[in-house]
């Protein structure tokens, strides 16, 4: 359904009739529906329209704004043009931070994509209670992430630690794994694809549930094997979805503050900061407020490019 | 068949505890392999959460108990901490959030659901580009525009960020769940004199509840769970919610695991106690489905 090229959406637009659906397309109606006018339309969306714009992109605008003065948290400041982003640019804290953005999304992304659809696909299956599985595998996505970074440092952060010790009983000696910039990194990957991948699952559970059972049927009888079944049916009907889930992972990952905060806080020097992190850092434990929000800001613009780009994209996702 | 339409993704199979086991099995064997298999991986996968159960009921730092289980914690937690305050302070903003993010998304997704217009296609676009934002841009001009309004280190002021923070979201999803609503019914409606907005209340609305439980699951989760709005805006220990509570006695106290579990299984129970009951009807295929079609 949702398939249909735009000039048919305008068809439909016009003589008005949804497009959405999953019933077969109503015929074109021959009268206007009464009612449902623009001005409506915009009475309805107004309270939304009025909180995004007041929350979410004026203070964007603002931050264009500041990132080019050298005000602090209470005071505007001069106008300096683009010295904070020469700031930045020139520091190389900054492009780690920017390279272990990449490698942290990268991994979050097809990390919790991986397990999460593996989950689904042994969910989709019968066993026996199933569906208490179904929730418990929720939980990590569920429990607040303050109490899951607690959590995760009490089995990683100190020599005292469960996962440490065990790590030393198995001979690998003094594992430290929030102390060591490589190991750092690892957890707090192992940490994210952890928290997100009942994210995914949901995605996946959800597209998997929407391929028709006859088609599986057809397979079994022409005697497709299981890994056949799955690359070349299960991964192509479900693939808009896989696209779609990818697309709000990597959007889930770039902006994570939290997770990253409350388990390393960036360190050990720097070595899991991410750019959210060091903008915060940057603006709230080093009182810097123009280079920290010139971080934000060139982040924010290439985000609104990438989305626009994934936006479009996402309509020509083919489906088989 | 393209899009995963909300409405699928909770029959009556898949959704209800315990329906399973009393089906005929084909293959009962195998089945209970698979029942061990998931039973590790659920098992490794929630050492974490188990880790603070556990801990919270064992003796802490200082205790003169010698019993491997005891309640004392969520005993003392009471007297050393301020849990109270911070569960009353997360739940007044958390519900706030609820109320006014469904009151506010469910007429805004109508209008992605229903409408069909190069404006609306706009719409749709700028809320996919705000829910890409990284929301440490807007922190700082937040700050200071709520410092000019009196909002910062008040509940009020987090709340309206919490809203915002859910706009993109909420819409998505109740617009998700109208398209599963045929329009037959408000077009009937309009024929027998109803309004635009009676319609939208009277035949739209009342047959929408799993979407709207699906986006105040939703709403909950952001407000109670996000931390870094709180930590920018709270300032005063009397105003902290849950996030920002527990995470400054987990600094001052983070040797005594007992009580800082107990602190955390404070916090995380409601919503995984809401999740539970509710889960069946929360969807989050239904976005994809609202961001395809839109």
């Amino acid at each position: 359904m949702s398939t249909s090229t735009a000039g048919q959406g305008l068809t439909r637009a016009r003589t008005g009739v949804a497009v959405r659906g999953s019933g077969p397309p109503l015929a074109p109606r021959k009268t206007r529906r009464p009612g449902a006018s623009p001005l409506t339309l915009g009475a309805f969306a107004a309270p939304a329209l009025f909180l995004v714009l007041l929350i979410n992109l004026y203070p964007v605008i603002y931050a264009g704004w500041q990132s080019l003065r050298d005000g602090s948290l209470i005071d505007a400041g001069d106008f300096v043009g683009l010295q904070n982003y020469a700031d930045v640019l020139t520091d190389p804290t900054f492009w780690a931070a920017a390279r272990f953005t990449v490698v942290f999304t990268l991994v979050g992304v097809f990390g919790s994509w991986f397990v999460g659809l593996a989950l689904a696909l042994l969910l989709k299956t019968r066993f026996p209670v199933k569906n208490t599985f179904k929730l418990l595998l929720l939980l990590p996505w569920v429990v607040p992430v303050v109490v899951s970074a607690t959590a995760w440092n009490w089995l990683v952060a100190t020599p005292q630690s469960p996962l440490p010790i065990l790590a030393e009983a198995l001979g690998l000696g003094n594992v430290l794994f929030l102390a060591d910039p490589l190991l750092a990194k690892i957890t707090v990957c192992v940490f994210k694809v952890w928290i997100s991948f009942p994210f995914m699952m949901m995605m996946m559970a959800a597209a998997l549930e929407s391929v028709d059972n006859n088609v599986y049927e057809a397979a079994k009888v022409d005697g497709a094997s299981k890994w056949n079944t799955l690359t070349n049916i299960t991964l192509p009907m479900i693939s808009r979805s896989t696209y779609i889930s990818w697309i709000l992972m990597t959007i889930f990952c770039v902006n994570d503050f939290p997770t990253i905060f409350l388990l390393t806080g960036g360190g050990p020097v720097n070595a899991t900061q991410t750019l959210v992190v060091l903008s915060y850092v940057t603006v709230f434990q080093n009182f810097q407020t123009g280079p920290g929000v010139a971080i934000a800001f060139l982040m924010t613009l290439v985000l609104i490019v990438i989305s626009v780009a994934l936006y479009r994209q996402i309509k020509k996702v083919q489906i088989l | 068949m393209t899009t995963v339409e909300f409405s699928e993704s909770h029959d009556a199979t898949d959704s209800h505890l315990g329906a399973e086991p009393t089906k005929a099995d084909p293959e009962p064997r195998g089945s209970w392999g698979k029942f061990v298999l998931v039973l590790v991986i659920a098992a490794v996968v929630l050492i974490p959460v188990l880790a603070v159960v556990v801990l919270s009921l064992q003796p802490s730092l200082g205790s003169t108990s010698t019993a491997t289980f005891t309640l004392e914690n969520f005993v003392n937690i009471f007297s050393q901490t301020d849990v109270l305050l911070w569960l009353r302070n997360s739940m007044v903003t958390t519900l706030a959030t609820v109320l006014v993010s469904v009151a506010v998304a469910a007429p805004a997704g109508y209008v992605l659901s229903r409408g069909r217009s190069r404006l609306i296609s706009g719409f749709s676009l700028v809320l996919f580009i705000v829910q890409a934002l990284p929301f440490v841009t807007a922190v700082i001009p937040l700050f200071i525009l709520f410092a000019n309004l009196g909002l910062v280190d008040t509940l009020t002021g987090i709340t309206i960020i919490f809203v915002g923070f859910t706009m993109s979201v909420a819409i998505w999803m109740m617009a998700a769940y109208y398209d599963s609503i045929p329009i037959n019914l408000e077009e009937a409606a309009w024929m027998d004199g109803c309004s635009v907005f009676g319609g939208f209340l009277r035949v739209v609305l009342r047959n929408s509840l799993p979407g709207i439980l699906s986006t105040a699951i939703f709403a909950f989760l952001v407000a109670w769970n996000d931390y870094l709005v709180p930590l920018v805006f709270l300032r005063s220990s009397e105003k902290f919610t849950f996030p920002v509570g527990l995470q400054s006695f987990f600094q001052q106290n983070s040797t005594n695991w007992g009580l800082v579990m107990a602190v955390a299984v404070m916090m995380m129970l409601p919503p995984v106690i809401l999740f539970a009951a509710l889960n069946r009807y929360f969807s989050v295929g239904g976005i994809g489905g609202s961001l395809a079609g839109a």
